[in-house]
């Protein structure tokens, strides 16, 4: 019988739902529950190795370069392939366009359409706030549905198209990109640019990175007009204004993959990933990493274990017991947030490590992390632009992967994505998937811990029960790949009623 | 003002992707340009309560629906897998069927939802809005007409590529229903193939192959490309306004085809003596045959020295 395994949760639609209990306009206990299951990774099973290049990008169409490059380096961990330099570098600029995407759509198309509920009707900034951030129609929209299409151009550019190209393969890159494409790349990555300077910063790429703690981004926002009525500004004082800043606060516990790794002596490029608990660090390491299933709707049998092992045996009949058909990943054997936030904390960045000591990981540093991550991660854009040689090979001849299990593990958008396959005779005998979403809005483990945004969400105040957009606000911090529904449960007087969070 | 609705089955979100990017006119900018209403579960933002009531309102008929977009494959084989998509406890499936039954027309976004798509793999069992995967039926059934009288309009890709979804929209809020071929996608967009402008192109003419990655020539031969069989305008009109898959040396893998994704590896081309099984459709086999043996001994030396990128 052909091994069975599971499949993430990880897409932008209505396939997991929150269940919140409410005592005295308190969130006292939430429940996260994945509703839909595709089985993306038994479609693998069976079919020829290299085949995971084009089906695995299905599994999201919001990330779908960073499946393909984590299937891919699944296959080169199987046979040693080294990848050309030009690879290399046109792959990290292909993820990190994809990357910058996702983040500036996730804050004002999904996240910050919360601030246009009636909830926040009685605040100063109200109609600033439905003027900017109203779906389709609003000027953040707007100019951020503009703005961000120039980032899979340049994907497009280097890969053929976006979502869904199969451009990365064990060995590079498919095409050879020429000079004049580098160079239009360049224009592309200067006009985003230009708008994420103008419109979301007011203010250089070298001005923001300057910002190093809390207080210096209390004197930044207040230094200049541009900087108070900049997008980044505008969104500050929303949040603080609904108090996000107060809210969130998950296990304290942080997980980030292998990021942006180059052969240079630059150490910013040098990140290998790595799990903070506390004050205590420690470098990635992909063998810590346990599936539980107490609580997910699989076959406890097999199930649980190493994701490079477990396999996955879906229940077609619903049980209270198992309520989600996500899987629990752990650390270390405890629940860890991964994404933004995670990757700057592991990263120490001076800025988001004085944010947390302040007030926690909250909501508004979540998003703030998201929201900032581009200044970054365009100046090393240019930076591996400039870096490519067009007249070397994008692509080192690789032999194609025959038998063995192989990891492929990246900072996604969303943040740690992991590949893990196994071979035997030039076919794929087992294939796991672990998307960032899967860590985050895991349900509770075999110990009964809750996953991250279910403790999260616990101790959230809720003004009204009626209309919990506090429980939105927290939940879509995370950035999850979909759509949530909001069951709320009052204790005393049984299901209240469902709220559905338009992403 | 015409309405439209979105629904998200077993999906990957793809579609919406490809529409969020469509060229000019941006997305708000079309959806004025033609006046529709669109209620999109990724875009929209719905107070407490008024989604499940607005989905409430176009099932039991008590608002209009004009338009029925569905993104994903759908999960109804004999009734046990709807269990794995649920909206609220109930199969999306059921809901389907209700709004298409009441909507104007019904356009089927991608190839998940026109045939199933990857669905069709694996242990979900899931099936296309009126096709499982070649065979007319799928979820709605042979026979299934919207409102308007018209069956399923499809439009295949995966994902669905924003210039055929823009155009579909604007012929459909015209209230005219565009020339189908015989898998019910249109004409305009679906009578040419992926081949007819490739860059590749000449590299085929010629015969020059190519059977690794990294090269210019053509993947027809050894690579598995099927764009000589695949029907769709990826090559017409370019992916995000710039390129296309085959231009970047990534073979055709057919998504649009009902039966993708196909059973044999995709980086391959079955063949015999070095001739794919598939010839480009339509072709005779053995004046096939002479006219490639005839072309490879006339290909200049530009070709075969591969001395331009593509």
């Amino acid at each position: 019988m052909a091994k069975t395994v599971y499949m993430p949760m990880n897409r932008v639609e209505g396939d997991l739902e929150v269940m919140v209990a409410i005592e005295d306009n308190v969130v006292s206990d939430a429940w996260m529950i994945g509703t839909m299951f595709r089985g993306i990774e038994t479609m693998l099973v069976g079919r020829n190795s290299l085949d995971g290049l084009v089906i695995t990008p299905r599994i999201c169409g919001i990330c779908s370069t960073s499946h393909l490059l984590a299937a891919a380096m699944a296959l080169e961990d199987i046979t040693g392939t080294e990848v050309s330099p030009n690879g290399r570098l046109v792959r990290h600029i292909a993820l990190a366009a994809e990357q910058m995407q996702s983040d500036l759509r996730h804050i004002f198309l999904m996240f910050a359409a919360d601030f246009t509920g009636k909830r926040h009707a009685d605040h100063t900034l109200y109609p600033d706030m439905v003027r900017r951030y109203q779906p389709f129609q609003g000027s953040a929209v707007v100019s951020t549905i503009v703005a961000t299409k120039i980032l899979p151009e340049l994907i497009a550019i280097l890969g053929g198209q976006w979502p869904h190209s199969s451009f990365i393969v064990p060995g590079g890159i498919t095409s050879q990109p020429s000079r004049a494409d580098l160079r239009q790349c360049r224009l592309l990555l200067g006009e985003f640019r230009r708008w994420y300077e103008q419109a979301v910063l007011g203010c250089t790429l070298e001005r923001i990175l300057s910002v190093q703690t809390a207080k210096d981004l209390e004197q930044w926002l207040d230094e200049r007009s541009e900087h108070w009525h900049g997008e980044l500004g505008f969104f500050l004082r929303c949040a603080q204004a609904a108090g996000l800043d107060r809210i969130g606060q998950g296990h304290g516990s942080y997980l980030s993959g292998p990021g942006f790794v180059m052969d240079d002596d630059d150490q910013a490029l040098d990140d290998g990933g790595g799990f903070l608990h506390g004050d205590v660090f420690e470098p990635f390491d992909q063998q810590r990493i346990v599936e539980h299933v107490r609580h997910a709707r699989y076959q406890d049998h097999n199930s649980s274990g190493h994701p490079g092992e477990a396999e996955t045996h879906p229940l077609h009949a619903i049980d209270p017991e198992k309520y989600s058909l996500c899987k629990a990943p752990r650390y270390n054997g405890v629940p860890a947030e991964t994404g933004a936030l995670a990757e700057a904390l592991v990263r120490q960045d001076p800025l988001f490590t004085d944010l947390v000591a302040n007030q926690g990981g909250s909501v508004l540093v979540r998003a703030l992390a998201r929201l900032l991550r581009p200044a970054r991660i365009i100046l090393l854009m240019d930076k591996w632009l400039g870096a490519i040689d067009a007249d070397a090979p994008y692509y080192t001849p690789a032999a194609a992967p025959t038998g063995g299990s192989g990891v492929g593990l990246i900072q996604a958008p969303r943040g740690l994505l992991g590949h893990w396959v196994q071979l035997s005779g030039g076919t794929i005998d087992h294939y796991q998937v672990i998307t960032p979403t899967t860590w985050n809005g895991s349900p509770r483990d075999d110990r009964d811990v809750r996953g991250p945004i279910e403790q999260a969400l616990v101790g959230t105040p809720i003004r009204d029960p009626e209309d919990p957009v506090e429980v939105a606000h927290v939940v879509r911090s995370f950035d999850l790949c979909m759509v949530c529904s909001v069951h709320t449960v009052n204790k005393d007087q049984g299901t209240l009623g469902r709220l559905r969070i338009g992403m | 003002m015409p309405t439209a609705l979105w629904m998200q089955c077993g999906a990957c979100g793809g579609d919406t992707m490809s529409f969020l990017g469509m060229g000019a006119p941006h997305l708000p900018d079309f959806l004025k340009e033609l006046n529709l209403t669109l209620w999109h579960p990724s875009l929209n933002r719905w107070e407490h309560g008024a989604y499940a009531q607005l989905l409430a309102d176009l099932r039991y008929r008590s608002r209009s629906l004009d338009i029925l977009l569905v993104e994903g494959f759908i999960l109804d084989q004999s009734g046990e897998s709807g269990g794995f998509d649920t909206l609220q406890g109930e199969p999306k499936a059921a809901i389907l069927r209700q709004l298409a039954s009441w909507a104007g027309a019904v356009i089927a976004v991608g190839t998940c939802a026109c045939f199933g798509g990857i669905g069709k793999l694996g242990a979900v069992q899931a099936t296309g809005l009126q096709y499982h995967h070649r065979r007319p039926g799928g979820l709605l059934g042979e026979q299934f007409r919207s409102q308007r009288g018209w069956p399923v309009i499809n439009l295949p890709g995966c994902p669905v590529h924003p210039t055929v979804l823009q155009d579909t929209l604007c012929a459909v809020c015209e209230n005219r229903l565009p020339a189908l071929n015989n898998h019910q996608a249109p004409e305009d967009w679906f009578g040419i193939l992926v081949h007819q402008g490739c860059t590749r192109n000449e590299y085929h003419e010629y015969r020059v192959e190519d059977s690794d990655f990294g090269g210019p020539g053509c993947m027809f031969f050894h690579m598995g490309c099927r764009g000589p069989l695949t029907y769709a305008p990826c090559n017409k009109v370019l992916w995000n306004g710039r390129n296309s898959k085959t231009n970047a040396g990534v073979p055709c893998f057919g998504c649009t085809h009902p039966d993708f994704p196909q059973e044999h590896p995709f980086f391959h081309t079955p063949n015999i003596v070095d001739v794919p099984l598939e010839l480009p459709d339509g072709v005779d086999r053995a004046h096939y045959l002479a006219y490639k043996g005839m072309a490879a001994a006339a290909a200049p030396d530009r070709l075969v020295k591969r001395k331009s990128r593509v």
